[in-house]
């Protein structure tokens, strides 16, 4: 008893939003992340107080983790983005820079909280149904019967992490790397439930990108000799495999907490290897070639099987025994004193040395079409190679999304001032104020926040001080290059943002900071075999919108924090 | 030893201060448009919440007579899940009319008067001055959709308030839905909601990092563990499942017990290790081989098994979940009417549930696992990926048809769950069972939203049952007949009962406080707190109707002539409605909180010394620190 301390009472403060400290942190959060947004995002390196790792990125996932604010305020912003990311993968900064965009600018204009938050789920409502409707303007059927599409999402992901220090020639070969092993886990031959494979990626540092690789089965590191000389025989028919999911190194891990007391000159150990080498036994009768194992093997037992000309890999690890399972379709055995089950063998095609840089790994090559495959990606450094890791697993994460819903959004900030222009377009004031309960000159105001926010995330693409502009007919984004800027606009601008449309006459521009008359965008390109070249993920993307408009909703709704000081 | 230390000033003008500090605080999330407050733990953990008790809990307060006040608010709603806020508000101007009273009379004297008014009076005048306004939503008179649509007009309000305006049709909407398919077949409605309640935990899946708007249903229960071990259930209909609570291969040995290891074949009848080893693994493939003469293929283990039980159970082609919580299992075998399996030499067929489906459920964007049969899909001819191209027509064109012919069950989740359902029946435990998925973008959003929806069940409970557990009565069926005949004429209890027991609803938005407040002039002039409670009612619809409609005066006039020209239709009409069995266990426990404030006369802070000398000899070093 004499341990128990009152609690403290918790402290409160009242409107977050009026705090000046709060404010001003939640400016340079946004400053922070605007600035490594997009393909020409400037990088930041991360390094703690005790040394350790120091980490190049411009990836929100990684920034946001590295992040952490004394304001739990600013926190719960954060922890919403980071739930997307880890979810989608994709469009973390979009998200991130269009909520507190979304919260600076509904606290500047003045709007009661609670009508802002209306009018945002509102407006957020138009932009969904949009997005998700039959005419929309931003939206791209991804074709499956050409690869085109696919690689450009890809390269869109790959290319908005520029930390991954690739020149335009890498960046097209890791897209269609990435697209390749996307393809190879998808199976084609069962009917029935569907399995998608996996993608074992190996990072190899000190190399050039163009010399990564896809190879079809699995790359297995090996460091004994022995194995690799017998390996080289084995690359023709089909090779028996068993694979055990348990300790076969003779312990008595499993037997329990009680005491075992062994009558003098009892050799146990003996016993029990002996029954080990009956299984050896087995396994040599039964054929096999190659014998995995997740845990440990005795090295007995091993010395036995190798001099049998087996292959013997031991200390798999978990991560790898599933696609080994996948790949050679055995059943993990872990009874020591049963027959091993014809059914519980699997099988592969051939078995050969594969020498990737400084890594000599055993290649498994699958008997019929597999799921699993294995990239293999080099760079010059570790740090790089790291990042290049991560965004190789994003891309393939966002390719599969596209599996669930294919369509993809325009890039470049084309679907952000599209969506603003729609919103404008379809404004109707009087009516809707009724009904969002709320005065015209308020939804006027509320609609501007949420256009201006749009368009401030499309303009967050621009780091070198151009200018960025909208066209009068598509509502695509355009760039302005800062050097091009003394040029009239006819002449300076090339592609819009998202490459679909190119500059040509009787087209007119206007700043993206300036008010202009609504107008319906018309969808119709000029060239109608032009091709966009710059892709989001829409089911990515889509999410971010939602979370964003939530988040900044949450984050505007909160009148009062309490905090346990115990 | 004690030792007063301030006994200073009136406790009633305290307590005043103290609960108008309270209400400050409970006033910024009043209401629909009012906001969220922001919760920290000790623990680092964020809460967002709008509910008055878990602001008025996090608050932590010191005072004793504002923590006297915060413990009856949490009873309060613990029991109805409803209405702190409100409270705080009534409890604030009550004793804000009370103050001038105070000049006249004194504190006991008035905690008196109020105790006998609250006894006596108080459930006549609501009988007389608001139940004739309402509408009776008792369960046994309905069909079911009137029903739920009074369930539906009950809810929204009470999301309103809770969650904001952005959600809340959606949500109530939601919550009806799956009231409706939860409901329990032959029996009564309301068992059905206790059947939510309880189970609740196990019931609903929260996920974040979505919209909440991609909130649903989802026909059968959902186990929150993976697969341990999986192979696709398509071709074995139904699916038969065998629930474990304990380890099946025996643990040789269990904690104290001796083994004796010798050589085989001795004259101490000893036995090698080899052969216990050999013996467990034995026993297991013996259970095996019994699980499939009865053709399971879903093993369910409350606790981690054995790697040579997940190797057994995968050559045996069947699914092994692991570490399935208590909840589910209960529930499950509630819904599939087996037991667990307790003695694993013995598994009998009442161990052997049938289940329609029992697939993963994840999906997720991260695994796409489980996904549909496509009967046309062993037709298309067999691409060989090995010849891959860039270009290549013929392969692009297949997964076109592959994600045609797929049919993701897409939860957006990472962590793979198992979803079962079960087979309908005559005798279904539960009509339509369904589990409720929470999306939110954060674990915050999704964990208010879990706990509105509990509250909200425990709203309704209170509605319709607010005698909690005795569940049709024929007593209450008696009540019901003669109801029109009971008059204000019968004793005190038995008009509780009538007022509880009508399951009356208003509209929402302050007028019962309006109505009850004319009541209480026109029928309670003998009692002069009745014109103080009368007041303070005022001053908290008031508060309602800003919220709603800006201005009060003409709001009070319309809610006075609309239940004027009153009919069961007209209350049906709007588009929300209140429980005034809530409101009057909201009125009974403020007016006993007031009651009990006003009793005491002076705080006595004592001290005690934590450290005494008997615990001094037996603890430890630092225990001299206190």
């Amino acid at each position: 008893m004499s341990r128990l301390v009152p609690k403290a009472p918790s402290a409160c403060s009242d409107l977050p939003l009026d705090n000046a400290e709060i404010c001003h942190k939640l400016i340079l959060l946004k400053e922070l992340l605007t600035s490594s947004f997009g393909p020409t995002g400037k990088l930041k390196q991360i390094h703690n107080n005790i040394g350790g790792h120091v980490v190049l990125t411009s990836t929100s996932s990684v920034l946001l983790q590295a992040i952490s604010s004394s304001q739990h305020f600013v926190n719960l912003i954060k922890t919403s983005i980071l739930n997307h990311v880890s979810r989608f993968s994709d469009c973390g900064l979009f998200a991130a820079v269009l909520c507190l965009t979304l919260v600076e600018l509904a606290k500047q204009s003045g709007l009661a909280e609670n009508v802002s938050v209306r009018l945002n789920k509102y407006f957020l409502d138009l932009c969904v149904s949009y997005m998700q409707g039959e005419d929309c303007g931003c939206r791209v059927k991804l074709d499956f019967s050409n690869s085109h599409n696919l690689i450009t999402l890809a390269r869109s992901v790959i290319s908005s992490k520029p930390a991954c220090m690739l020149t335009v020639q890498e960046v097209l070969h890791i897209s269609k790397l990435a697209v390749q092993a996307f393809l190879l886990t998808l199976p084609c031959d069962k009917p029935g439930t569907i399995t998608l494979g996996r993608t074992v990626t190996i990072t190899v540092e000190g190399y050039s990108v163009l010399n990564s690789e896809v190879f079809t089965g699995l790359l297995v590191d090996v460091t004994c000799d022995l194995c690799l000389n017998r390996a080289i025989n084995l690359n023709s028919g089909a090779l028996p495999v068993v694979v055990f999911s348990t300790s076969l190194a003779g312990d008595f891990s499993e037997l329990g907490e009680g005491i075992i007391e062994v009558l003098a000159g009892v050799d146990s150990e003996s016993q029990i290897l002996e029954q080990l080498l009956e299984l050896g036994k087995q396994v040599v009768k039964d054929d096999v070639k190659l014998f995995v194992c997740q845990k440990v093997i005795h090295p007995v037992l091993q010395q036995y099987m190798r001099s049998q000309g087996i292959i013997v890999m031991e200390r798999l690890g978990v991560n790898l025994m599933e696609p080994i399972i996948q790949l050679t379709g055995a059943q993990p055995v872990a009874t020591l004193h049963s027959t091993i089950p014809a059914s519980a063998y699997g099988k592969v095609m051939g078995i050969s040395i594969k020498q990737i840089g400084s890594k000599t790994m055993l290649h498994l090559q699958p008997t019929r079409e597999s799921v699993i495959c294995t990239l293999v990606l080099c760079h010059r450094n570790e740090t790089v190679l790291r990042e290049l890791k991560l965004v190789c697993q994003k891309t393939e994460h966002v390719l599969r999304l596209a599996l669930k819903d294919p369509a993809a959004l325009l890039g470049g900030g084309c679907t952000e001032t599209l969506l603003a222009a729609y919103i404008r377009h379809k404004c109707n004031e009087a009516e809707a104020a009724a009904q969002l309960r709320c005065s015209q000159s308020e939804y006027l105001l509320g609609m501007e926040v949420f256009c201006h926010s749009l368009e401030y995330v499309a303009k967050a693409l621009d780091h070198d001080g151009g200018d960025s502009l909208i066209d009068l007919n598509h509502a695509h984004h355009w760039n302005q290059p800062v050097e091009t800027m003394k040029n009239s606009l006819e002449y300076s601008l090339g592609n819009c943002g998202c490459g679909l449309l190119r500059n040509s006459p009787g087209m007119k521009w206007t700043y993206l900071n300036t008010a202009y008359s609504p107008f319906s965008a018309s969808s119709s390109s000029a060239d109608p075999t032009a091709q966009p070249r710059v892709l989001d993920s829409f089911t990515a993307k889509l999410n971010a919108l939602q979370v964003a408009v939530e988040t900044a909703n949450l984050a505007l709704d909160i009148r009062f924090i309490i905090q346990d000081l115990n | 030893s004690s030792l007063i230390r301030s006994i200073s000033g009136s406790v009633t003008s305290h307590v005043l201060q103290i609960v108008s500090a309270l209400e400050a605080v409970v006033l910024r999330s009043f209401g629909p448009n009012g906001g969220q407050v922001l919760f920290t733990k000790d623990t680092g953990e964020a809460i967002v919440t709008r509910s008055g008790t878990r602001i008025l809990t996090a608050l932590r307060l010191k005072h004793p007579l504002a923590r006297m006040v915060v413990d009856c608010v949490w009873k309060h709603s613990r029991a109805t899940g409803d209405g702190s806020k409100n409270f705080i508000l009534l409890l604030a101007s009550l004793l804000r009319m009370f103050q001038t009273a105070l000049q006249t009379t004194t504190a006991w004297r008035l905690a008196y008067e109020l105790r006998e008014f609250g006894m006596m009076k108080l459930d006549e005048i609501i009988c007389l001055g608001v139940l004739p306004y309402g509408f009776c939503a008792k369960l046994e008179n309905d069909p079911l959709d009137t029903h739920y649509l009074c369930v539906k007009k009950l809810l929204t309000p009470f999301f309103q308030t809770r969650l904001g305006q952005t959600h809340c049709d959606m949500i109530s909407h939601l919550t009806c839905e799956f009231l409706m398919r939860s409901r329990v077949a032959n029996n009564h409605p309301s068992s059905g909601l206790h059947f939510v309640y309880t189970n609740f935990p196990a019931l609903h899946t929260t996920v974040s990092g979505v919209p909440v708007t991609c909130s649903r249903l989802i026909e059968g229960q959902v186990i929150h563990s993976d697969f341990a071990v999986h192979f696709p259930q398509t071709d074995k209909q139904p699916v038969k499942a065998v629930v474990f609570t304990q380890h099946v291969q025996p643990k040789l040995l269990g904690e104290g017990d001796i083994l004796t290891v010798g050589f085989e074949d001795q004259a101490f009848k000893k036995k090698s290790i080899v052969e216990f080893t050999a013996w467990s693994e034995k026993s297991l493939q013996l259970v095996f081989a019994s699980l499939q003469s009865f053709g399971v293929s879903v093993l369910l283990s409350a606790v981690k098994q054995s790697a040579a039980f997940l190797a057994l159970a995968a050559q045996a082609e069947m699914c092994v979940v692991e570490c399935v919580s208590e909840d589910e299992l209960s529930l499950f075998a509630r819904l599939s009417r087996t037991a667990p399996v307790l003695d694993c030499c013995a598994i009998e067929a009442v161990n052997v549930a049938t289940l329609t489906f029992c697939c993963p459920l994840t999906l997720g964007v991260q695994r796409y696992e489980c996904v549909v049969v496509t009967q046309f899909y062993g037709n298309v001819t067999t691409y060989n990926w090995s010849f891959f191209h860039y270009d290549c027509v013929l392969c692009l064109l297949f997964i076109y048809l592959f994600m045609y012919l797929l049919k993701l069950n897409f939860l957006f989740s990472f962590h793979r769950y198992v979803h079962v359902a079960f087979p309908h029946s005559e005798q279904d435990v539960v009509v339509n069972l369904s589990s409720l998925v929470i999306c939110g973008s954060g674990k915050e959003q999704t964990d208010q939203y879990a706990s509105a929806f509990q509250d909200s069940i425990r709203m309704l409970l209170t509605t319709y049952e607010p005698r909690g557990t005795t569940t049709l009565s024929d007593e209450r069926t008696c009540l019901l007949t003669d109801e029109k005949t009971e008059s204000a004429s019968s004793s005190a209890p038995d008009l509780q009962q009538h007022v509880l027991d009508s399951c009356c609803v208003v509209p929402a938005g302050g007028a019962f406080e309006i109505l009850l407040s004319r009541a209480l002039l026109q029928h309670g002039d003998k009692y002069p707190v009745s014109r103080l409670l009368s007041d303070a009612l005022l001053s908290v619809s008031r508060h309602i109707c800003t919220q709603t409609s800006g201005r009060f005066s003409p709001a009070q006039a319309k809610v006075l002539t609309q239940c004027d020209g009153f009919s069961s239709k007209a209350v049906m009409s709007g588009s929300s409605l209140e429980s005034v069995s809530c409101k009057h266990i909201l009125l009974q426990s403020v007016l006993w909180c007031a009651t009990s404030l006003l009793r005491v006369d002076k705080i006595l802070y004592t001290h005690v010394v934590l450290n005494t000398d008997s615990q001094k000899s037996a603890g430890d070093s630092w225990d001299d620190t206190g």
